[in-house]
């Protein structure tokens, strides 16, 4: 009896996590295929059969669109965006943990309280400012505004990851002679990889994946994100689904590295609410 | 020890506070600040209103739609969310082969851009060719022009949504759920409990902590998310699935309406600051 009761279970468990998987996958997998599906097929069939096979949505994104360029300007942003990010973050959550500073505790409310921030409230006055200096329609500009997403992001998991390591390591390291500065690069900073490498991804996805403010702040066609310029590229083109499926997945790969080779440091960062979305 | 070498405290602190400061919180007061003013473009000389611009506001009709139309894609899709990612945490937990790869492949959605996730989802629900226009035609319910009809836009722009924002709920709970001792479970099983009574008063209450923080995250986030509906729909068709933020675009990118546009931008906020204050009231977040 307990024997048979236990099948049943095992059966509806793995029903219901095939049906999961199929719900999550699906629209990714239709992606996949659309982008590879020669032009005739994508709108006549309807077929769940990948092919017929062709690259042509490929050819004819890199060939008639500028998403090469795009990809270039998304690259540099995130990039540029992370390492300011990791720069500043580590700094101000160092002090923050190792000394006692007025305003400390205002100083992580307000990086919490950022999280309420509707992003276009923001948004506004900093295109003011923006237009001020110059700075609309710059990938410099675009850079400033993520930062103010990822940096309280970033002061935020790494206080908590700081304050969570031992003083006496860095304290050993200055009893044998060691200057602050010297302790802090070569005892804290190797120790504290794991936080870094969990700032720094997400710092780099959310610049990524921004749309809202590239959206706001960039308006020539060589200025623009990958996911603005895909966007755009919907309506002002002469393009079909199996082009903008194509620049969808291209998109998606870095995410899709990210994923498979760091999922550890991932889901440590997600579960922090390190998405902010 | 830990006094000593005080020389680091300010360089260490500038850049940040310098970036925190003119770029986070002179903004902040800017915007405020701008939905007491008149302004035509970015770089006119604003002029003062006074409270103009909020008497204004109220008076439009779009306003009070954009007010719900919020609160229901709020509503809607946060209950829906919870809903599905508690269901899926407590599937997953079941013991199962291939388990680490299943759990990888439900957080897929989450880490697409928003973007990717819109144009997807457009293509799967194209007027003629999509996928999903298809399937539905063929179990007769004609060819649905999903984002084109105001109630279906909005419950499609809801369903999307859920899809992509769920595996948050379904990650932190599935972490919340390691987290309870099987022994307690265990012994409730001894006693001859039901799974549904197991998780009614063991697992509920033990993870009603970490349950509340997700649903005020949520709640945040998805009551200012702006580009899935902007990308899908633009607020349309008939101003059906426009809320705060697609106005406050609008007004402060596309009709120039800048102290309008704030105005919507600062009455949203307030909003929210409220409906947190009284949540954590009902719901206090332990340390």
């Amino acid at each position: 009896m307990a024997k048979k009761d236990s099948s049943v279970k095992k059966i509806v468990v793995y029903s219901l996590v095939v049906l999961i998987a199929i719900y999550s996958f699906f629209p990714i997998y239709w992606m996949f295929i659309s982008s590879f599906r020669a032009y005739r097929a994508l709108f006549s069939s309807n077929s769940l059969i990948p092919g017929p096979f062709s690259l042509k949505s490929y050819e004819n994104l890199l060939s008639l669109t500028k998403y090469l360029i795009n990809f270039k300007n998304s690259v540099w942003v995130a990039c540029i965006t992370t390492v300011i990010t990791l720069i500043c973050s580590i700094l101000m959550s160092y002090v923050i943990t190792r000394y006692q500073i007025r305003g400390k505790q205002f100083i992580l409310n307000s990086m919490l309280f950022t999280y309420m921030f509707p992003p276009l409230l923001l948004a506004v006055p900093l295109y003011f400012i923006f237009t001020k200096m110059g700075f609309t329609d710059t990938l410099w500009g675009l850079i400033v505004a993520h930062t103010t997403i990822t940096l309280p992001l970033g002061v935020w998991l790494l206080w908590g990851f700081f304050k969570a390591m031992p003083f006496e390591l860095e304290e050993a390291a200055m009893v044998d002679g060691a200057s602050r500065i010297k302790a802090f690069f070569l005892v804290v900073l190797p120790l504290s990889l794991p936080g870094i490498l969990t700032v720094a991804i997400f710092s780099f996805l959310l610049s990524w994946t921004d749309y809202t403010f590239g959206l706001i702040i960039i308006s020539s066609d060589i200025n623009k994100t990958l996911p603005v310029g895909l966007a755009t590229m919907l309506g002002a083109h002469d393009l079909n689904w199996g082009e903008i499926m194509a620049g969808a997945f291209l998109i998606t790969v870095p995410l899709l590295l990210i994923l498979t080779f760091l999922s550890r440091y991932f889901v440590k960062g997600l579960t922090a609410g390190a998405m902010k979305g | 020890m830990r006094i000593k070498d005080k020389h680091i405290i300010i360089p260490f602190l500038t850049p940040g506070i310098l970036i925190t400061f003119f770029f986070i919180v002179v903004p902040l007061f800017l915007a405020i600040r701008f939905s007491f003013y008149h302004m035509e473009s970015y770089i006119s000389p604003p002029k003062f209103v006074g409270l103009e611009n909020y008497f204004r506001l109220f008076q439009e009709p779009a306003f009070w739609n954009a007010l719900k139309n919020g609160f229901i894609y709020c509503l809607l899709s946060i209950a829906l969310q919870v809903f599905f990612g508690i269901g899926i945490a407590l599937i997953l937990n079941e013991a199962f082969k291939g388990k680490a790869f299943i759990r990888g492949l439900t957080l897929l959605p989450y880490i697409l851009p928003t973007v990717v996730v819109a144009l997807t989802w457009q293509w799967m629900l194209d007027g003629n060719i999509g996928i999903i226009t298809h399937a539905a035609d063929k179990l007769g319910f004609g060819k649905v022009n999903w984002l084109e009809t105001p109630t279906l836009a909005m419950l499609t722009v809801i369903v999307v949504s859920v899809w992509t924002w769920t595996p948050f709920v379904t990650t932190c709970f599935l972490a919340a759920l390691q987290t309870i001792p099987l022994d307690l479970t265990d012994a409730a099983k001894v006693d001859g409990t039901t799974s549904w009574q197991r998780f009614i008063y063991i697992t509920l209450p033990i993870l009603k902590p970490i349950l509340v923080i997700i649903i005020l995250l949520r709640g945040i986030w998805m009551f200012n998310k702006f580009d899935i509906i902007w990308i899908m729909t633009k607020g349309g068709p008939l101003g059906a699935t426009e809320h705060f933020p697609i106005l406050t675009y609008q007004k402060a990118f596309q009709t120039y309406d800048i102290g309008g546009g704030t105005t919507v931008a600062t009455i949203s906020f307030l909003i929210l600051l409220i409906i947190v204050l009284i949540y954590l009231k009902i719901f206090p977040v332990e340390k």
